[in-house]
């Protein structure tokens, strides 16, 4: 299937990206500063998104949140590839006993969905902060990717330029590093887009169900989680102005992600 | 014969207890990495005021001072009898207040699995008829676009369209003061897992049979005059049923993840429900023993999948299907 880049979806993600980069210089407001006069006004022209409960301006906070969210699913993501790799390599380059076991403990990990790891060890970890959230993560999302890596590394074992590393004495991580990650990185590519999704799409849950970031901190999940009250009095704005943003930049996300995965099979084929 | 049976029955338990061991251990490694002290999660804001010669004792009783793999012995001794410590919030045994809410979960997580499983299929036989065509490439599209919004967020819009602004569905809750009305407070909960994970089942059934409709056999019945109708569901289907069983075991712990979070965003009282406000109030063991129901019963899931398909088809070793999310 040739497929077109999804241009629409790069051009919007990098608009959003961009956006939370400059944030500072494109709102122009103070994203906690909190303006009692003006609490929970709906969208106009001194507001351009409106303002929540504590009078904060909706158009400073989504930059400024988006930064945050943006970040965590970064963590996560290097923190699960580079779980996912090393893992996925060991199992895939060890004996058949070792590798099965490996993958069994996988698969034991999996059959926790992944949202209940991720509450209980945050929950033992104590105060949630950008990088705690990004590393608990990053150590709950990396065994769909181990799997791919796995059986990626299984089919080139054998191949004649792994063997004659072997041979000359090289070891485990310049192998890796050399001659098998060049040969799955375009595989895994897909998976590891839809992780960082995925791991924005967690975050932003996390926080709305208040064990995520701190309200006092703003990011698009916590600032959702002040909508729910809110919503009953009629501020709408408050849930679908981040809501948008958020879905709106996972959809961009699953684009790109559907694009690599069908290029990166045409890869492999050849 | 008979005894082929027992000792395939025999093997089968003895990897679902092996895995559920091993299931346990990790849960309560994780718990027992808590910072700070576990006497902490048994008595709560007091271990400030004890004294040292107290907490000595406190943590004599409660065995802290042995080996972690002795703690291990008799926390899972205990468990086994179903003794799964007391829960720090409700003050009474954790398997209670689990059993006084775990069917709530169940229906809800039931239906909506039973539903995704029907809608699913149905979907992933239409846009197979129409592979290719304006119908499936926008059912295809919209299929992701559903699939990349979180399942929070599914059900808040739910609320504002069905219960804020038209005022049809109750918002929260599993029934009506006093019982009652169950299904109506189904509704929503179900509808928003529904929206947020049907793709997910239906764009992995779509392939497969996308796979076997270009299958040798296909010709043969259509030159025998079948019709597509019945070559999809009279061949196909049966043909593609162990991979989609197979689908469906990969995507219970999605499911129970989903139904967890939905449960929270309408105050339905479940396991997701009890999860979150065991985290909020550092319950560890109301945390271990929701996570080790959660896990055994995708093991369990597993287990049968895996059974039923090898009695579909013989020939199965339960070749795994990739974890490819649409």
């Amino acid at each position: 299937m040739n497929k077109k880049l999804p241009y629409l979806s790069i051009t919007i993600l990098a608009i959003i990206t961009g956006g939370c980069l400059l944030a500072g210089v494109l709102s122009g407001q103070d994203p906690y500063y909190m303006n009692t006069d003006a609490v929970s006004q709906a969208p106009s022209a001194v507001h351009l998104f409106g303002t929540d409960t504590l009078g904060r301006d909706i158009f400073a906070i989504i930059w400024h949140g988006g930064r945050l969210s943006l970040m965590i699913g970064l963590t996560a993501t290097l923190i699960s590839t580079a779980i996912a790799i090393v893992y996925g390599c060991l199992s895939g380059l060890a004996g058949p006993r070792i590798d099965d076991l490996m993958m069994r403990f996988t698969e034991i990990l999996m059959s926790i969905p992944q949202i209940l790891l991720v509450i209980f060890l945050q929950a033992i970890w104590g105060e949630p902060t950008v990088f705690s959230i990004g590393i608990v993560l990053g150590i709950t999302s990396w065994m769909a990717v181990a799997k791919m890596v796995r059986s990626e590394v299984r089919q080139m074992r054998e191949a004649e330029y792994v063997l004659a590393a072997r041979s000359m004495g090289a070891g485990f991580f310049y192998i890796l590093w050399n001659h098998l990650m060049p040969n799955f990185m375009s595989a895994i590519m897909f998976m590891i887009v839809t992780n960082l999704g995925s791991a924005i799409a967690t975050e932003a849950t996390l926080s709305f169900l208040g064990l995520g970031l701190p309200t006092g901190v703003v990011s698009w999940g916590s600032l959702m989680s002040l909508s729910q009250k809110a919503m009953l009095t009629g501020a709408w704005w408050l849930l679908i102005i981040p809501g948008a943003f958020l879905v709106i930049t996972l959809i961009c996300i699953t684009e790109i992600g559907e694009y690599l995965r069908t290029t990166g099979r045409r890869d492999r084929l050849i | 014969m008979k005894t082929h049976t027992g000792i395939y029955i025999l093997k089968k338990a003895g990897q679902l207890a092996l895995t559920i061991f091993v299931l346990s251990i990790l849960v309560f490694l994780v718990s027992r990495l808590a910072p700070g002290d576990p006497l902490r999660a048994y008595y709560g804001e007091g271990v400030e005021k004890m004294s040292v010669e107290q907490l000595d004792h406190a943590r004599e009783r409660l065995g802290l001072n042995d080996s972690l793999v002795t703690q291990y012995i008799r926390w899972a001794g205990n468990a086994l009898h179903g003794d799964f410590g007391i829960s720090y919030i409700y003050k009474q045994p954790a398997a209670q207040v689990v059993a006084d809410v775990y069917q709530n979960t169940v229906r809800l997580a039931g239906v909506s699995f039973l539903l995704i499983f029907v809608l699913g299929l149905l979907l992933a036989i239409f846009c197979v008829r129409h592979e290719g065509k304006a119908v499936d490439r926008l059912i295809c599209k919209v299929g992701v676009a559903a699939n990349s919004i979180p399942e929070f967020f599914v059900a808040l819009i739910l609320i504002l369209l069905f219960s804020v602004t038209l005022g049809i569905l109750p918002q929260s809750g599993a029934h009506s003061l006093g019982g009652g009305e169950t299904l109506r407070h189904l509704v929503l909960p179900v509808g928003a897992i529904v929206i947020s994970h049907l793709w997910y089942c239906a764009y992995l059934m779509r392939n497969k049979l996308s796979d076997e409709v270009r299958k040798e056999y296909i010709l043969l019945c259509r030159v025998k005059g079948l019709t597509q109708r019945r070559i999809i569901y009279r061949h196909c289907l049966k043909n593609i049923m162990p991979a989609v069983i197979s689908i469906m075991a990969i995507f219970l712990p999605h499911l129970l993840g989903g139904a967890y979070v939905v449960e929270m965003v309408f105050s339905y009282p479940g396991l997701g429900e009890l999860g979150v406000e065991s985290a909020q109030y550092h319950d560890y063991n109301m945390l271990m023993l929701i996570s080790l129901i959660t896990g055994a019963a995708v093991v369990l899931a597993n287990m049968i999948a895996q059974v039923i398909n090898e009695k579909l088809d013989p020939r199965i070793k339960y070749e795994e299907i990739r974890e490819e999310r649409p």
